[in-house]
Parts: C-alpha cells; sequence; structure tokens
C-alpha cells in the first residue's frame, strides 16, 4: 500500500489533493514547469522537481518523466487530477507498467469512455438512453459528416472524439456553415488534443446539464453522491455549478442516480468518476459522457454531502472499500460554486494574463476557497485562467445565494481582470434566483449592461470616486514637476551658490 | 478645485473643497478617501457611509467597478469644460484603428487580406491563449491598411496586430 503519492498536475487541484494526503499522513512529490517554480503546489509538497520548460507539453503532459520522478522518489501511487493526462489510457497503463497505483479508473474504462463511440454503445447496451449522433460510425471524413447532418437535422453540434471542455466543439446552425465549422473545429482539435476526429451530434435546445458524481470500489460497490446542476455555461465552459439541481425532483433524482450506476457500471469502473446528462424541458434525459476523473466542481457535492471525494479516491486506490453505501448518501442544504477565472467580462471574456498584485479572498462561515495562487504570483498565458473556486454553502438556495453576493464583494483581486462582476450579475438575476436557466442563458439571455430592475443605483458613488482619484492624480503630476526643478533643497541651493560668491 | 463627471447621460457637479470635504452636486458631504493595498482599490467614507470600489484609469477618465457594475466616468474640471463647450462645434474624425493584442499569443489564423473592406464585428484574428481561441473582432467598419502578424507568429501584449483606415 502506497504512503507516497506523485501529484502530476498543478494549479488549485494540485493543492486541493496535496492536502487530502497530508490529512491523510501520505507523503507528497509535486512536479512543476519552469514558469510554475513558485507556485502553491510546489510549497505545499513534501517534494518538488522539475518537469521542463512552461508550455504543457513539454512540462505537464511528459508523461515519461512523471514516471521517472515517481520511480526515483519512491512514490508508490500518481494522481492526475483533471485535465492534462487525466484521462488519457496510455498513461493510467504506463503507469501501471511501472509498477505503480493510478489513483483513478482502469485504463480499459478510459479507453471505454474517452472513445465518445465506443461511450455510447457500452451504455446504450446497458440500457442507458444517448443524444442521437454519428458517435457509433467510426471517424468520418468531412464529405461523410455533411451527408449525414441532415438525417440528424439541425441544429447540431460539431464535436472532438478525443475533447472535453468544449475544445473543437462548434455548433451549427445552418447547413451550409457545416464545411467551415468542420474544419475549425478538426483545426481547434488537433491542437487541443493532438487528435482531429470529430463527430456530430443533435442539439437539444433548452437542455439543461446536470451530471452524477459516482464513487466505485474495487470490491464491487458503486454509488452515486447526487447532482450537480452545471448548466451556466458560456462557449461550454462551465462557469457556476450547484448541488442540488432546482430541475429535479426526487423521483427523477433517483431513476437518473441509478442510471448514473449503471453506465459506471457497463465499463467496471473504479475510483472517482463523473455520467454528465442533458435534460431538455420535457425532462427526458440523455447520458452525454462520462469524465473518467475528479471534477472541477467536485467540491460542490462535498459542501452537501460530506464526503471528501479526493480522501475517498485515496482510499479506493489503496483497494478498501468506500466509506459509504448508498443509503449513506445524503443532501444537506445547497452547495454553489463560481469559478473564478482571469478573464474581463466586459470585453468578451477574452484571457486577462499578469501579476496578481494583491488577492484577498473572503472568509467566514459557510465560504471556501479552494486556489493554487496568491498575492504576487503571475497568471501566465501557458495554463488555463482558472484562478480559483469560490464555494458556499447555505441551509436553502436562497441563503446560498446571498453568502456568495457576499463571499463576491468581499473578493478583491488586483493586478488582472477576473470574472467577479459576472458572477455578481448572475447573483442578482432574477431568472438566476428563480432557478429557471438552461445552458444558453449567459449567451442568449443575459447581459453585464442591463442592470436588474430594483437595484439601487450607485453612480454618484462612483462619480465620487472617480474624480477623487484624477484629482489625485492631477495633483501628484504637478508635484513631480515641481521636484524635477531641482535636485536638491532649497537651503543646499543657497549654500551653493553662497559658496560659489567666495 | 470643481470637477464634472458623467456617466452615460448623467452629470455631477463635484468641488473638492478641502481633505475632509466634499460638495456633490450642492451638498456638503464629509468625505475620507484612501487607497487600499496599493491601486486600484479605494475605500471611501462618505458621511460616515463605507463604499469601496476598483478605480482604473482610462484614456478618457476612469473605469468603475463598483458592487459587481462597471462604470464608465468621464471628468473634466471647469477650465477643459470651458474649452469644450467653446470648441465643441469643431469635430474631429480620426478614422484609424489599431487592433493590439488584449494578451500575449500564438497568432492561428488571419481570415482579411489588406485592402479588405470590414465590417464592424467582422473577425479580424485568431489568437490562441490560454489554451482557448479568441476570435478577435472589429469594433468598427473599416479598410485594413496593414497586418502587421503572420499566422504562426508569438505576439506580446498591447503589439499593434492589424491597423484599419
Amino acid at each position: 500500500m502506497f504512503k507516497k503519492v506523485l501529484i502530476a498536475n498543478r494549479g488549485e487541484i494540485a493543492v486541493r489533493i496535496i492536502r487530502a494526503c497530508r490529512e491523510l499522513g501520505i507523503s507528497t512529490v509535486a512536479v512543476y514547469s519552469e514558469a510554475d517554480r513558485a507556485a502553491l503546489h510546489v510549497r505545499y509538497a513534501d517534494e518538488a522537481y522539475l518537469l521542463g520548460p512552461s508550455a504543457a507539453r513539454d512540462s505537464y503532459l511528459r508523461a515519461d518523466k512523471l514516471i521517472d520522478i515517481a520511480k526515483h522518489t519512491n512514490a508508490g501511487a500518481i494522481h492526475p487530477g483533471y485535465g492534462f493526462l487525466a484521462e488519457r489510457e496510455d498513461f493510467a497503463l504506463a503507469v501501471q507498467d511501472a509498477g505503480l497505483d493510478f489513483i483513478g479508473p482502469r485504463p480499459s474504462a478510459i479507453a471505454a469512455m474517452g472513445d465518445k463511440a465506443v461511450a455510447r454503445a457500452t451504455v446504450t447496451a446497458a440500457g442507458v438512453p444517448v443524444v442521437p449522433g454519428t458517435e457509433g460510425e467510426g471517424n468520418l471524413s468531412d464529405d461523410e459528416l455533411i451527408t449525414i447532418a441532415p438525417q440528424i437535422g439541425f441544429p447540431l453540434l460539431i464535436k472532438a472524439t478525443a475533447g472535453g471542455g468544449g475544445k473543437g466543439m462548434r455548433e451549427v446552425n445552418d447547413p451550409k456553415d457545416l464545411p467551415g465549422l468542420i474544419t475549425a473545429a478538426r483545426r481547434e482539435a488537433e491542437s487541443a488534443f493532438g487528435d482531429d476526429n470529430v463527430y456530430l451530434e443533435k442539439l437539444i435546445v433548452d437542455a439543461r446539464h446536470i451530471e452524477f458524481q459516482i464513487l466505485a470500489d474495487g470490491h464491487g460497490n458503486v454509488i452515486h453522491l447526487g447532482e450537480r446542476e452545471c448548466s451556466l455555461q458560456r462557449r461550454h465552459q462551465k462557469l457556476l455549478e450547484e448541488s442540488p439541481s432546482t430541475f429535479l425532483d426526487d423521483e427523477l433524482r433517483t431513476r437518473m442516480g441509478e442510471l448514473a450506476c449503471t453506465a459506471a457500471r457497463s465499463v467496471d469502473y473504479l475510483n472517482a468518476g463523473t455520467i454528465e446528462f442533458l435534460v431538455d424541458k420535457e425532462k427526458n434525459f440523455y447520458f452525454l459522457e462520462m469524465n473518467t476523473r475528479l471534477q472541477v466542481e467536485h467540491p460542490v457535492t462535498e459542501l452537501v454531502t460530506g464526503v471528501d471525494i479526493v480522501t475517498e479516491q485515496i482510499r479506493i486506490a489503496r483497494g478498501r472499500r468506500l466509506h459509504y453505501a448508498q443509503e449513506d448518501i445524503h443532501s444537506n442544504g445547497w452547495a454553489m460554486e463560481c469559478r473564478i477565472n482571469a478573464e474581463d467580462p466586459y470585453n468578451q471574456f477574452l484571457p486577462s494574463t499578469g501579476c496578481l498584485t494583491q488577492v484577498i479572498p473572503p472568509t467566514g462561515p459557510g465560504v471556501r476557497v479552494d486556489t493554487g495562487v496568491y498575492s504576487g504570483f503571475e497568471i501566465s498565458p501557458y495554463y488555463d485562467s482558472l484562478i480559483s473556486k469560490l464555494i458556499v454553502w447555505g441551509e436553502t438556495r436562497g441563503t446560498a445565494i446571498l453568502r456568495m453576493r457576499r463571499a463576491l464583494e468581499e473578493y478583491r483581486i488586483t493586478g488582472v481582470k477576473t470574472n467577479i462582476p459576472f458572477h455578481q450579475n448572475i447573483m442578482d438575476s432574477h431568472r438566476f434566483i428563480a432557478g429557471n436557466y438552461d445552458t444558453r442563458f449567459v449567451e442568449e439571455r443575459f447581459s453585464m449592461d442591463e442592470a436588474e430592475e430594483g437595484k439601487e443605483a450607485e453612480a454618484h458613488i462612483a462619480a465620487i470616486m472617480a474624480v477623487l482619484v484624477a484629482h489625485r492624480q492631477t495633483q501628484e503630476a504637478s508635484q513631480i514637476v515641481r521636484r524635477g526643478e531641482r535636485d536638491a533643497s532649497n537651503w543646499k541651493w543657497v549654500g551653493r551658490w553662497e559658496r560659489m560668491q567666495r | 478645485m470643481k470637477y464634472f463627471a458623467t456617466i452615460e447621460d448623467q452629470i455631477f457637479e463635484i468641488e473638492i473643497s478641502s481633505d475632509q470635504e466634499l460638495i456633490v452636486d450642492g451638498v456638503r458631504l464629509s468625505v475620507d478617501f484612501q487607497s487600499i493595498m496599493g491601486r486600484p482599490v479605494y475605500s471611501l467614507l462618505l458621511n460616515g457611509r463605507s463604499h469601496e470600489a476598483y478605480v482604473y484609469p482610462t484614456e478618457s477618465g476612469m473605469e468603475v467597478l463598483l458592487q459587481g457594475d462597471l462604470y464608465q466616468v468621464a471628468i473634466e474640471d471647469e477650465r477643459q469644460r470651458r474649452l469644450r463647450n467653446a470648441s465643441s462645434t469643431q469635430k474631429v474624425q480620426s478614422g484609424e484603428f489599431q487592433l493590439k493584442a488584449p494578451m500575449p499569443g500564438l497568432v492561428v489564423s488571419i481570415p482579411i487580406e489588406e485592402g479588405q473592406e470590414i465590417e464592424e464585428g467582422q473577425n479580424l484574428i485568431v489568437l490562441e491563449s490560454m489554451k482557448m481561441q479568441n476570435e478577435l473582432k472589429s469594433p468598427c467598419a473599416g479598410t485594413v491598411e496593414r497586418i502587421n502578424v503572420a499566422p504562426g507568429d508569438s505576439v506580446e501584449k498591447n503589439e499593434v496586430l492589424v491597423i484599419l483606415g
């Protein structure tokens, strides 16, 4: 049984895993790129080793180096986190071949769920409904895709076979746009995953994105920890997650949870994973995909169930039984997570890079902040734009929203632009407060410019602060000019002048 | 010192009478104003009411981020206001626009060419940064005068990519 874990990741998730290990008394080995020498995960780990240059392909994607470092440091296991190598079966296999434990599913399950065509065929055979599309058809050429498209019907989605996180994904509303968008999707898929294969899928309109957290041990136990509502997205990137979902009732929750466990069993799943569903207006639900790893939004589930998912992952990887049976899992209260990204919500959410000159995170009752950065840290263009995750818990959804509002206003980050104002506007949105949103809400029915009715106008305060800052600038500028006129004090000048006269 | 601050169609007349006092639209208010943790976060105590905001200088004034709302504030002092009122008939039209890189990144593609007519909102450059492909769009209509970069180029923040005439 391993006593030391290498964490093959960076940022907040590496910190999250190090914390779990430390609480379990397990030693930790961090790895880092040149850009991350001073990152929090390097500072918190027991040991840390350089992987290489900043670009991910030269550092965090170097499977060979990761395994070498693990062997060299006598780490018995590797935790891949999310992203990077987390869903690469060849990596999981290489870890096992090196005699190490992989804290995650078996390579066969990653392969089965990672190839979406195989995943669809497998879960369909197990009786889980899927969204209509070309996934089972193998890798099709552009011409074949264009021929099949009308049978699926528009609007539809082009998705990367190897994809995730919205990369290589394009929406097609008009058949004549299809060829160009296939090219664009292939290009993005090639650069993100090194695989340009794409497939088509029917676009479910007014869809909700609801996912179920799964835990499975090596003794045949598979349980779910309830759902996470992840419909609040922009360009297929999740921005906010909550649990439970306002859209599910107990009956539907039980049915979806059971089918999620069935889907996991169909690939002989082990460890933590997530089954994503699309749910339409009539509450029909379709299997979307399985994420065979820890999710970014796992803390939401942790706060309502009290289950430490990362600790369970490590227990499972050590061959232990799950701490919980399905009937032990109860959801208590409401949890909500805002992803705080270095993006400018007032300028098309463009990424913002630079030095975080100051960070003051919110604290107090019911607030959790998972982050890998701190004041003085540089947000580089090499990795994703996630600065932190702000998670709150409340007894009801209403108290959770009020607490999130409070926490967002406390959060101070300077040096880069963040999407905190976006989340503040969401928390004030009547539709969001009513739980009335789907995956298109942000793009189609939400604007940063429209203030909600009834919100107190504070324009005069803004005007006063702007004037006071402008006034200060003018004064400072004029002082600098005066100081520059003479390099020494007037008394010194008098002294020098007097000496000259002697 | 008297200033005029404009937010959309609202104009506020703000006089700084001393370090501790403001006169806003004729009303006297006690004020205590401090920068917190260095710029750009500021704390304002106004007649005892506590406010906090981010204030960023921009080319045309100040941007104030207050309670999740962003305000664009144009500021003039008395002299500037008089000058502008006197010369308000002469409007200078500067048509040139420079598209600058909003962040460091890699130029993926350039779907335009020099001499091409551009519509507002048209995609000028695809820039990859932070694992995302970002389409940089034109804020105005015009003609492409010059393209300074080629696909595959790495660019720094604020580098001029395209000039529209």
